[in-house]
């Protein structure tokens, strides 16, 4: 054999076997793990959902949330577990009757060089937030933050919150360095500085050198913005980006059969369905609490994760997530699957089965409204199908309405035009308190949101219950109260029936690594993320 | 014009008011990420003016809006003038494009499908512009990108990088009019080519090129220019759909955001710029009958003399 044939076989076994050891469909730069070099000048593309920056004003929040380019931090931030854990501040301490102390790290810069200090932190953090609304979340006002010395900084709010370090996770509690304009050039600590932005179409950074902790991976991020779910998909797949937010279900087998790695956080969101306890005529049928456990033991949870959500939920029944209650999310029993015992409790209630299966009491068909829509009548689908097939096993008529989008679900609820209302909700900080105090809580002190009271409600045992979380400085206590108080709203008062926990489902490229899905996609950390190969 | 701006600024403000939800709501629920108490919305709704009668909100906002002051943008909390002004040229960028597109189809499939009419190439035609007309633009669109983007990969799957990645857009934006405005031009054609001059054209001995090019279709073009000039004033509206899909931060886009949000004064921002944008296009066409139709031109002059 002559060598130049020779030497064009020996090249064609040579890429038969590059070949065979190559990657799989899901990457279009190189292959397996077995290539497992870091590329730190690497760019990372992200698709996020919906830009939704707001640029102007106090509440503009470029770069910050609900895309968090990890450009701003917080004094603290709140892990997959959503245990408070140190950032900015090393420590803190509650002085009462109102105050926190905060220890600030030293020896860390904003991306235009000013020192974070507590003087910086009062002007870039509290008093920022202090312009906003309502001083924000926090309550802060102009004189809540006092400078004890270069690193320590105490916060008073302008009411009793002993929540305030919980609430200090969540992004638009970021600090920004002092004159920095956070709608147009976000300067913050981060591990990204700011870079470019192209409204409704993507936000860069680039890693920053000088940050004082671990440095990020990649050299560069860019969030895309893909609003439309099937888009973001497709782009995902033809190598326009690297890593997909949010990712549907009914897509996740199709991704891992193309070799794209799914990852899926703890439970940080949930599903949810208020009962209208609190209706009038003709929505007044589930003001019969016996009616509503009817309702919570005949749903086959199990059924819906397997069935509806892919097995990519849990039969969680609370509606902050199990591990941000901790060890006393034991203290929620919930409703266990009894399709016998749901049929006896609507038999006691007087409702009998008519001829055609629906059942019957004075003269009055058993027949409920079903609102869906928040975030969207799209994203709940097809969960109020099985619902009215499965309270149609109790012989209850279930009419679905569907509201196209948060808005108009919002306004049905508000007029309280429904018996069951189903939501998507979600924890974004640290705040257990926050969400059964907010949606359910009637007692004194209460400002809350009154489209959820006046449906869903429990009554003054849940208030007496709920009401020392007002006041309860100690976290691992107030677990133990809200837990409580949750147990009196889901169990025992069945107004809130959450149905399922939910993760959070990201899609990546087999060349990512590192990445640590967050439960709350506000607080995705990209530090320790990168990018193997070319 | 004017009495017709006025009345659809009243219609846009009208349905506005009347479409359920809480402007103030779903500021505060996308500002804070999770449900606003009772006292913050009203705090808000105090802030924007939304305690104030409805009437009243509506004489204020006409009142500056006649100075060229549209508001300002509940949900961006900048001028809606200059949030329109940023989004026009996306969306022209698209519009234009698309629009001509359309024509270099439609015109030549309709012409071609009048002159060999029952055979071949008119059903082809008319099938294909049945199947345009027919898909809906979303679908088209992930079509074209599962085809060009992700299985070929010659074109991004959205966005606005590269000149390339205008053409899955652009297709897509120009596909559904090329199939209407093709079977218009058809139906013109086959009107213009059983008519009594194109009769004496032939007799005279022109060449069916001459009599398709130099009469019947200047002829049949009368009444497909003027449906071109409402789907050319459809597509510089916006493109809902195709913007979303494409991630295009054109009017279209703006108008979907505004109706999520309940951003009023966007929504009477961008129905009252689509009607101007309505009325100068039609006042295009109208001229350009002087350059098809040679009678309007003659008339044109007989009245100007």
């Amino acid at each position: 054999m002559r060598p130049a044939a020779r030497r064009v076989i020996a090249a064609l076994v040579l890429a038969l076997v590059a070949a065979a050891c190559g990657g799989g469909a899901g990457d279009s730069d190189e292959g397996q793990g077995q290539r497992a070099q870091l590329n730190l000048n690497a760019e990372l593309r992200i698709g996020f959902t919906d830009d939704q920056y707001i640029l102007e004003g106090p509440d503009a929040n470029l770069g910050a949330y609900p895309a968090n380019a990890n450009i701003v931090e917080t004094l603290v931030y709140i892990n997959d577990r959503y245990e408070v854990v140190p950032r900015l501040a090393e420590r803190w301490e509650f002085r009462p009757p109102n105050t926190w102390r905060f220890h600030l790290r030293q020896g860390v810069r904003f991306h235009d060089g000013q020192p974070m200090n507590a003087q910086t932190i009062k002007e870039g953090l509290f008093d920022r937030v202090a312009a906003k609304r309502n001083g924000g979340t926090i309550r802060a006002t102009p004189q809540s933050a006092v400078v004890v010395d270069e690193y320590t900084i105490d916060y008073t709010a302008s009411v009793p919150n002993l929540r305030v370090v919980e609430q200090l996770v969540h992004p638009q509690n970021g600090a920004l360095a002092p004159g920095s304009n956070h709608g147009t050039r976000p300067v913050g600590t981060g591990p990204f500085r700011f870079v470019d932005y192209r409204p409704k179409e993507r936000i860069t950074v680039e890693r920053n050198n000088d940050y004082w902790g671990e440095k990020p991976l990649v050299a560069r991020m860019t969030f895309r913005f893909y609003p439309d779910r099937n888009a973001r998909l497709l782009a995902l797949q033809a190598g326009d980006i690297d890593l997909a937010y949010e990712i549907p279900r009914d897509d996740v087998a199709g991704l891992e059969s193309r070799g794209f790695t799914i990852a899926k956080s703890t439970v940080g969101a949930y599903r949810a369905i208020y009962l209208n306890a609190h209706g009038e005529e003709p929505y007044d049928i589930l003001s019969d609490v016996n009616v509503r456990k009817a309702i919570a033991v005949g749903i086959d949870r199990q059924k819906h994760v397997d069935g509806v959500l892919d097995g990519l939920a849990t039969t969680d029944q609370t509606f902050v997530p199990p591990s941000a209650l901790g060890a006393s999310a034991s203290l929620i029993r919930g409703h266990q699957y009894n399709l016998n015992a749901a049929r006896s409790l609507l038999d006691n209630a007087g409702w009998r089965a008519g001829a055609d299966g629906i059942r019957v009491k004075d003269g009055r068909r058993l027949r409920l409204t079903l609102v869906s829509g928040f975030p969207s009548a799209e994203v709940i689908r097809p969960t109020p199908t099985f619902l009215q097939a499965e309270l149609r096993n109790l012989g209850i008529e279930v009419e679905i309405v569907e509201r196209p989008d948060s808005a108009s679900f919002q306004d049905l609820m508000g007029r309280k035009q429904g018996d069951i209302f189903i939501e998507d909700g979600n924890q974004n900080d640290a705040n257990v308190g926050f969400l059964p105090i907010l949606l359910l809580y009637t007692g004194p002190g209460s400002s809350g949101s009154g489209v959820y009271q006046g449906i869903a409600a429990p009554g003054p045992r849940f208030d007496q219950l709920i009401q020392p979380a007002l006041t309860e400085p100690d976290h691992a206590k107030l677990q133990e109260i809200v837990a409580t108080a949750m147990n009196e709203a889901i169990t025992e008062q069945a107004t809130v029936l959450p149905l399922n926990g939910v993760y959070r489902i990201y899609g990546m490229k087999k060349s990512v690594t590192g990445f640590v899905p967050h439960p709350s996609f506000l607080n995705v950390s990209w530090l320790g993320v990168g990018v193997t190969g070319g | 014009m004017v009495p017709t701006l006025l009345g659809l600024s009243f219609i846009a403000f009208g349905l506005a008011n009347l479409a359920p939800g809480d402007p103030a709501q779903q500021y505060l629920t996308r500002v804070l990420n999770q449900p606003a108490s009772q006292e913050e919305i009203e705090r808000v709704r105090e802030e924007l003016g939304l305690d104030r009668p409805l009437a009243v909100q509506y004489v204020d906002w006409l009142g500056d809006a006649l100075r060229g002051d549209l508001g300002v943008s509940y949900a961006t909390r900048r001028p809606v003038t200059t949030e329109i002004a940023h989004r026009v040229p996306y969306t022209l960028q698209l519009a234009i494009p698309a629009a001509l597109l359309a024509l270099v189809i439609a015109i030549p499939a309709g012409v071609v499908s009048a002159l060999y009419r029952g055979r071949l190439p008119d059903h082809v035609m008319r099938v294909a512009s049945l199947a345009g007309a027919s898909l809906p633009s979303f679908w088209l669109a992930l079509l074209l990108i599962l085809f060009f983007a992700v299985h070929l990969s010659l074109v991004p799957v959205a966005g606005r990088e590269g000149l390339d990645s205008y053409l899955l857009p652009t297709l897509t934006l120009a596909l559904g009019p090329a199939a209407v405005l093709a079977r218009f031009t058809r139906s013109t054609m086959l009107e213009a080519l059983g008519d009594d001059y194109v009769r004496t054209a032939r007799a005279k001995g022109l060449t069916a090129r001459l009599v398709v090019a130099r009469h019947a279709l200047r002829n049949a073009l009368i009444p497909v220019a003027t449906d071109f000039g409402t789907r050319l004033s459809h597509l510089v509206a916006g493109a809902v759909i195709v913007e979303t899909i494409f991630v295009w931060p054109g009017l279209g886009k703006l108008t979907l955001d505004a109706v999520t949000e309940r951003d009023f004064p966007m929504i009477q921002g961008v129905v009252l710029f689509g009607g101007l944008t309505v009325a100068l296009i039609n006042l295009v066409v109208d001229l350009s009958y002087t350059l098809i139709d040679a009678r309007v031109r003659v008339g044109t002059k007989a009245v100007a003399a």
